[in-house]
């Protein structure tokens, strides 16, 4: 089963990132209420054909990026352009013409919460081209498209989502979000509530569908094994900063951020090799400033007098960024 | 709607539906069904207890009870049902509006139904009237904009919650329109929580309905309705003490199949807070008796 778009911008579905950017962030501040930034000059591409792994601890703002990019959070500072529209000018009408053509999807973290409990899946998944217009004929038919695609069996069609396991709901939540045919599709979390099983079902989902759909997919998690194995490129936020960017194998094996070599180090799937630094990574350097403007002094084994100025994100190698005063030298006390 | 389905299996919903069914068809017949005239006096037979000639006895005036009690059903509760409308109308609508269009709207119709619930139901009753004539529509509508209030807070209480929930945020991002989420997401898991404040408010009603034909207000003499047969055999008491039992017992029978009803539409609502109702399900309960304890 294969789905063709029938927009006229589409990019060839064959997989392979164009090297142009679908999703373009530059320069973007969030802020709520209090002033307090959320997310702080953060600049980030996905391009098409590509998943991106967003990865961070619980607070890093993962979740309030793809807010900002589909609209949900407020934009202080910066742009956000999909396909060479800036999103983050769209206002009142013009913003719901734009999410009406449904380019950009967004998979929230929990389906149970964001699926109607009172409506049957045939419903829930037609309801974006319902409000688009879209004649019921067709909406039929895409609906069933969009079934087939995620894998979910046709007699499921007039179940709620409470008569539906976690997996199942998840990949409700999964058809509803590609049966506009996007082009960028940001998952909030989409495995981190299934078991084993399902979490490979739904990431190998994801990984046919950029295949076959050409999508951006922007993956939003804070388990490193569950994008290690389907991410081209990983971001690493770290307390609303982008602290490093690169491909996936890259900053895996050789991160350039000491936050991103905690993570690596402390994922439990990953190789043992890569833990053997795990001690050093996690104690505090004791020359650390206390007015340090890195968001990562305060646990960073490395920190130092320097790090009183911000680091920002500087080229490291090809399509690849970190933001460290002592990358990538402090690799060398690791093998020490 | 699955609540509505959950109500109607439970044992004591299928009493309260029974009971109602009846009233309803003597509500619908209840004059054809009628042995006598109920406005036909008979000088030489007033107050009478029951026999063969008068089932359940004649009043004050010699006509006879049973056909009374028969053919006062319809207004009785076609009366009650017209204010439950025009609650229904005044209240909910603007509840739900309140909720999605604007902080302008909410803070006004807030203040508006704030003034209402200050207003004492009698007094305003007896101001309309005389505002608005004496009349049977007249009244309903008085107490049908004292009775909006209630389905206004319990309403906009409840799709407040529903408001915040995932689900509706999703319908916005795709580019759902105000009245789409309304209709599609709000609307539907609202009316459970309208269903139970309705059968509440109908049974309210048609004590209301009772009170002020007592007064002497909506229904007129000699038309025969349950209060104003009520208000009637009370001046008789001493002749006749049981006679004000039988439209009392209608109307607790009435009464009290509604507020069954109310309270198994209420009990069939999930408890748990995959709505987003959590909080914002206590918040409508406690609307729900104030407004009541208002009226």
């Amino acid at each position: 089963m294969t789905l063709t778009t029938d927009r006229p911008a589409a990019p060839p579905a064959t997989g392979r990132p164009t090297e142009e950017p679908l999703l373009r962030i530059r320069g973007l501040g969030v802020s709520y209420g209090t002033g307090a930034r959320v997310l702080d000059g953060i600049d980030l591409d996905a391009r098409a054909g590509e998943i991106l792994g967003v990865i961070g601890e619980t607070g890093s703002g993962k979740t309030t990026l793809a807010r900002a990019v589909v609209g949900l959070a407020p934009v202080t500072t910066g742009r956000i352009t999909v396909d060479g529209t800036d999103r983050t000018a769209l206002r009142g009408r013009a913003l719901r013409e734009a999410r009406r053509a449904g380019a950009v999807q967004y998979m929230f973290q929990d389906p149970l919460r964001s699926l109607d409990p009172d409506l049957a899946v045939r419903h829930l998944i037609g309801e974006p081209l319902a409000v688009a217009g879209i004649p019921a004929d067709v909406r039929a038919e895409r609906v069933l498209t969009a079934l087939d695609l995620t894998g979910l069996d046709r007699a499921l069609l007039d179940r709620t989502p409470g008569r539906l396991s976690g997996g199942q709901r998840q990949r409700v939540a999964l058809a509803r979000a590609i049966v506009t045919r996007p082009r960028l599709l940001l998952a909030d979390e989409p495995v981190s509530a299934l078991d084993a099983s399902n979490r490979n079902h739904v990431l190998r989902l994801l990984d046919r569908l950029r295949h076959e759909l050409g999508l951006a997919v922007v993956v939003i998690s804070h388990d490193l094994d569950s994008l290690a194995g389907v991410a081209d490129r990983i971001a690493v936020l770290y307390r609303g900063r982008l602290v490093e960017q690169g491909p996936a194998e890259a900053v895996l094996t050789r991160p350039l951020h000491p936050y991103s070599a905690l993570l690596a180090a402390s994922a439990p799937g990953l190789d043992r090799t890569r833990r053997a630094g795990l001690a050093l990574l996690r104690t505090p350097s004791p020359a650390a400033p206390a007015d340090a403007a890195c968001v990562f002094a305060h646990r960073c084994p490395f920190a130092d007098a320097d790090c009183r100025e911000l680091p920002q994100p500087q080229p490291r190698g090809a399509d690849r960024t970190a933001a460290c005063h002592h990358a990538p030298a402090w690799r060398e006390h690791l093998s020490r | 709607m699955s609540v509505l389905r959950t109500t109607a299996r439970a044992p004591i919903a299928r009493t309260a539906l029974a009971v109602l069914a009846v009233v309803a068809v003597l509500a619908l017949t209840g004059g054809l069904l009628a042995p006598l005239d109920p406005l036909a006096q008979d000088t030489a037979r007033i107050l009478q207890g029951p026999s063969g000639a008068h089932l359940l006895g004649t009043d004050y005036l010699g006509r006879d009870v049973l056909s009374r009690l028969l053919a006062g059903t319809g207004l009785s509760v076609l009366t009650a049902a017209e204010a439950v409308a025009a609650a229904m109308l005044l209240g909910v609508v603007p509840g739900l509006a309140s909720v999605r269009f604007g902080a302008a709207l909410s803070w006004i119709s807030l203040r508006a139904v704030d003034a209402l619930m200050t207003l004492p139901f009698t007094l305003f009753a007896i101001a309309a009237v005389g505002v608005l004539g004496n009349g049977l529509h007249q009244a309903m509508l008085a107490l049908g904009v004292l009775l909006a209030p209630l389905f206004f807070r319990v309403t906009r209480a409840a799709a407040l919650g529903l408001d915040r929930a995932q689900y509706v945020e999703a319908a916005e991002l795709m580019g759902a329109s105000r009245s789409w989420i309304l209709r599609v997401h709000i609307w539907r898991k609202v009316l459970p929580t309208v269903a139970v404040t309705t059968a509440h408010a109908l049974a309210t009603s048609l004590l209301a309905v009772s009170s002020l034909t007592f007064l002497g207000i909506g229904v007129q003499p000699p038309a025969p309705t349950w209060g104003g047969m009520l208000a009637g055999d009370l001046g008789f008491l001493a002749q006749q003490p049981w006679a004000p039992a039988l439209p009392a017992a209608l109307i607790m029978l009435t009464v009290g199949a509604l507020n069954l009803l109310a309270d198994a539409v209420r009990d069939a609502e999930p408890a748990d807070a995959v709505r987003g109702a959590g909080p914002a399900d206590t918040a409508v309960r406690k609307e729900h008796r104030d407004g009541l304890a208002a009226v």
